[in-house]
């Protein structure tokens, strides 16, 4: 009895060691102390004698500080093509953590104090221009390929050079069910939403959630000013306009028939219409507000080259084509010139950009009045 | 006496220091950002303290610690009720499909609770399959309400209770409850006066967790927010952490909150128990043996499927006929497909097995650390003398209520400050970062379910066992961990389920090229591959249940020759 009884416990045990070691060896150095800060001295041990698995070994980037050190990129979209892209043209190695935008801004604003990323990529160009403004940015550093950019994406870059917009998408276009409605019967302004006949019948993504929506409601509040931006956000409401929390949940409202039109980011509207979906899209003619997707050093960044280099890439004309090309958020306007939007994307797609620093000075004011409004 | 005195002093401070690394430190952290926002940042300026008072200005933070209490409460309530009369039928009668009620609890605290919620969402909202199969359309208003909320998270969270209950009723005196028969009481009687009063630091300590849990749940309010706002506690930390521009203080101010909800519940628990004595368990104690029932046996069994068609039936089945449901929406519920699980193992996109190989060895790890940390801290808890138990009690539970963003962004603070690299312990940024979340995690869970099984063990055991001479070690091994073994097994094994999805921690922790299970079904998630999500879900949760019940079969049978 109690033999059989101590070899189900030796079973058990070695396979828990097992698998500690197997994590175990992932690390450097580091893990002797932290084991026994946490009494596990057991793990320690295991790592000693299990060096050559491999598997995590390229999971530590901070430890010891040699050249060969991977640029880091913090980004949001792209993740899966943009690292054999540019460990291919340049020969640097890349890592990458990628989130979405309100965890990678919440991870970098949490780092501050010793930051681990040398690059930022992300459309949260008001979040990115603070962080220019406090400091956090690399400045006074000109790409070569600044000059091939747009007018429109020139007119976006800022006076101090710490970002560079890589591309522009609309955070929202007027998307209809249909089934619902045909193209003379649905909205087709901003102020359209407000009419009675789309009672109840409208959806968007929540400001105070939803990184994109944002930079759509900035536009509002920028343009016609504080005032008249809440009289126009507090008219939807009153017109019983649906909020959900993020995009996807707008999008999945609306092919369930729960709303019948949307204000949707422009790539989750033309994945829904590439799916089959009974929608349509319209660009209304007044511009559809934009996210534009920016690019920043970090200041104390120790790989400095690599991080320009990958600042070059990402404004090559090239690059842009194979996001637009492979990417999966693959609609969005170039920045660069000689680039092609996807070919479905509309020609006459007109979109309109809340200056930067005045979105994200007002950004906090905007979201809560937002937060404190849903909850009433 | 006095030996055993000392080495619960020494265990004490280690444990004391241990659960301050794990869990007070990074909470702190947090808190204290209220205070001074900069002070990991290197700048000393005095924050806003009047942001604490904003919870009763601010229309959505007063909502939301109106929302947590309602739901906390009104959980905490229903959830203990009905775990313990699970527990209770469980543990006295034999009935068919009664191993299907213990897998079915194992698989609920595993779960994610966005996943859980998720699911109910699919069933019950407006078009759900609620509606559209079973012509439902009574039970969307009835759900998206307060009251409905409680329910669905009480048909989540009643596990813990359940687990705390049957784990305490593993060992029985049934020479009370005879002796109390032949004096001439009823059965209920019996029950009234004997076996539920004995139960009670069990049914406290379920209620506690079901409490924390409640409190500090994410994915609840998060996934019904698409249908109904229930802003709690957490989902407003969440949205200060999580939207631009970050405000940690705003977190601090609302997890501060948060503290002072455990600590209100502790102080009403604490006052409920404060006369008693439980360590009732003596040489007389035989294992609990479940009977069959003399009559309505058949009632057990229709109960227990009907019970379990609901918990696990909603909203697994859910999920499981969303991840084979085709992407399109033309065919939506009727064109059935494998093309999401094709999609999880297809060609060079090995991102989901990585992320699942990762998150195995972590939750390993954490799973092994936690029961080493947990039954320490349990050992103290029920033996020693040690002046600050209560401290460690109160710390033990911390980290169940707060939501692990939180605890997330504490571990940056934490442990990414410069001057730790130059001890080699700056660990933020490699994956033992999030072992030791893990761990945090993990750590109320595995106290509460082996200090249930502890509070039964007498101390006298142990002390006559030192008098013979035996070390602590000897101690430890040869009497209390056999009587204990079950309940340690549940609490590791909970443990390592709960971390391989623990989605909060390890999206805001995890090294670059370090994905890990949950992130992956997140990602899925918000790039609108709700197959995919689903998919990757009940693969990851199927090798987890594998994995469990592997452990559970090689320890179980060496407990039946125990009584042979």
């Amino acid at each position: 009895m109690a033999n059989g009884h101590k070899t189900k416990g030796l079973v058990l045990a070695s396979v828990l060691m097992a698998t500690a070691a197997l994590s175990a060896c992932g690390n450097n150095g580091n893990n002797a102390n932290t084991a026994a800060t946490n009494g596990a001295n057991a793990a320690a041990t295991t790592e000693a004698s299990t060096k050559p698995t491999t598997e995590a070994a390229a999971a530590s980037p901070s430890a010891d500080a040699s050249k060969d050190q991977p640029l880091v990129v913090y980004l949001n979209d792209f993740d899966d093509i943009v690292k054999p892209m540019f460990e291919e043209k340049t020969g640097y190695k890349l890592e990458i953590v990628s989130g979405n935008g309100a965890e990678i801004a919440s991870r970098i604003e949490a780092e501050k104090g010793n930051p681990h990323w040398d690059v930022v990529w992300m459309d949260s160009m008001p979040t990115i221009d603070q962080m220019g403004k406090n400091g956090q940015l690399l400045d006074s550093w000109a790409p070569g390929n600044l000059d091939g950019l747009t007018d429109f994406a020139k007119s976006l870059v800022p006076a101090n050079h710490t970002y560079f917009p890589t591309g522009e998408h609309a955070a929202s276009v007027i998307v209809y069910n249909t089934k619902a409605f045909d193209a003379n019967s649905a909205p087709k302004t901003w102020d359209d939403l407000l009419d009675a006949k789309f009672k109840g019948a409208i959806g968007m993504a929540d400001p105070a959630v939803a990184a994109p929506a944002y930079p759509f409601v900035a536009w509002f509040f920028q343009a016609k000013g504080m005032d008249q931006g809440k009289s126009y956000f507090d008219a939807l409401l009153k017109n019983d306009v649906h909020v959900y929390p993020k995009n996807p949940n707008v999008a999945k409202a609306l092919t369930d028939g729960e709303i019948k039109a949307a204000a949707l980011q422009e790539s989750n509207a033309y994945t829904l219409k590439n799916a089959g979906e009974p929608v349509d899209i319209i660009w209304p003619a007044e511009g559809a507000p934009a996210s534009v997707r920016v690019a920043a050093i970090q200041k104390e960044s120790k790989h400095l080259e690599a991080a320009k280099a990958f600042v070059e890439f990402l404004l090559e004309p090239a690059t842009q084509q194979a996001l637009i090309d492979k990417g999966d958020e693959s609609y969005f306007e170039p920045s660069a010139k000689g680039v092609n939007a996807k070919a479905d994307r509309a020609a006459d797609a007109k979109l309109v950009v809340a200056e930067a620093g005045w979105a994200g000075e007002h950004e906090g004011e905007i979201k809560q009045w937002f937060a404190d409004k849903a909850v009433k | 006496m006095l030996r055993l005195g000392t080495q619960g002093n020494r265990t004490g401070w280690l444990v004391l220091a241990v659960l301050f690394l794990l869990i007070l430190l990074p909470l702190a952290a947090v808190v204290i950002q209220v205070l001074l926002p900069g002070v990991f940042f290197g700048h000393f300026e005095l924050g806003n303290l009047s942001l604490l008072l904003d919870v009763f200005r601010r229309p959505l933070w007063y909502v939301s610690l109106k929302n947590s209490v309602i739901l906390g409460i009104g959980t905490t309530v229903l959830a203990t009720m009905v775990g313990t009369a699970i527990a209770m039928a469980r543990a006295n009668w034999a009935f068919p499909g009664a191993k299907l009620l213990d897998f079915a609890v194992w698989i609920l605290i595993i779960t994610p609770s966005f996943l859980l919620a998720q699911g109910w969402v699919m069933f019950a909202s407006v078009d759900g399959l609620a509606a559209q199969w079973l012509s439902w359309h009574g039970l969307h208003s009835f759900i998206f309400q307060p009251f409905g909320l409680i329910v669905v998270m009480t048909l989540s969270k009643f596990p813990l209770a359940y687990l705390t209950v049957y784990s305490a009723l593993e060992w029985k005196v049934d020479r009370l409850s005879e002796a109390a028969r032949l004096s001439g009481g009823s059965a209920w009687t019996v029950w009234r006066t004997i076996q539920a009063p004995l139960l009670l630091p069990a049914i406290c300590s379920g209620a506690m967790l079901v409490f924390m849990d409640t409190v500090g749940d994410f994915g609840l309010p998060a996934s019904i927010a698409t249908i109904f706002r229930f802003p709690t506690l957490p989902y407003s930390i969440y949205s200060a952490l999580y939207t631009s521009p970050i405000r940690f203080d705003m977190a601090g101010a609302l997890s501060f909150y948060l503290v002072l909800l455990i600590a209100l519940a502790m102080s009403v628990q604490l006052y409920a128990m404060r006369k008693s004595r439980y360590d009732f368990l003596s040489s007389r104690a035989t294992r609990s043996e479940p009977k069959k029932p003399r009559k309505g046996g058949i009632y057990l069994v229709i109960g227990n499927i009907v019970f379990l068609a609901v918990v696990i039936g909603i909203p697994f089945g859910s999920n499981l006929l969303m991840s084979i449901s085709g992407s399109s929406s033309a065919g939506k519920g009727r064109e059935l497909t494998f093309e999401h699980y094709k999609a999880l193992f297809a060609g060079d996109n090995n991102m989901l097995l990585e992320g699942l190989a990762h998150s195995l060895e972590i939750a390993a790890v954490a799973a092994v650390i936690g029961l080493l940390v947990g039954f320490l801290v349990a050992y103290v808890l029920t033996y020693s003398e040690f002046k600050l138990r209560k401290t460690i009690d109160v710390i033990s539970l911390v980290s169940l209520a707060v939501p692990g963003i939180v605890l997330g962004i504490g571990y940056i603070f934490i442990w990414n400050q410069a001057w730790l690299e130059k001890i080699g312990l700056l660990l933020y940024g490699t994956p033992w970062i999030l072992i030791l979340a893990s761990v945090a995690g993990v750590i109320p869970v595995i106290t509460r379910v082996v200090v249930g099984a502890m509070a039964k063990v007498p101390r006298q055991l142990l002390s006559a066992a030192q008098m013979q001479g035996a070390s602590f070690s000897q101690r430890v091994t040869s009497i209390l961990m056999p009587l204990i073994k079950g309940a340690l097994l549940y609490a590791g094994l909970a443990a390592f389920g709960a971390s391989v999805f623990d989605l909060a921690i390890s999206s805001i922790l995890y090294p670059p090229n370090f994905m890990t299970l949950p992130v992956v079904i997140n990602k899925a998630f918000e790039d609108l591959q709700f197959g995919y999500a689903a998919a990757a879900t009940l693969t990851g949760g199927g090798l987890v249940i594998l994995i469990i019940a592997v452990m559970e079969l090689l320890i179980k049978p060496s407990r039946k020759r125990v009584k042979a």
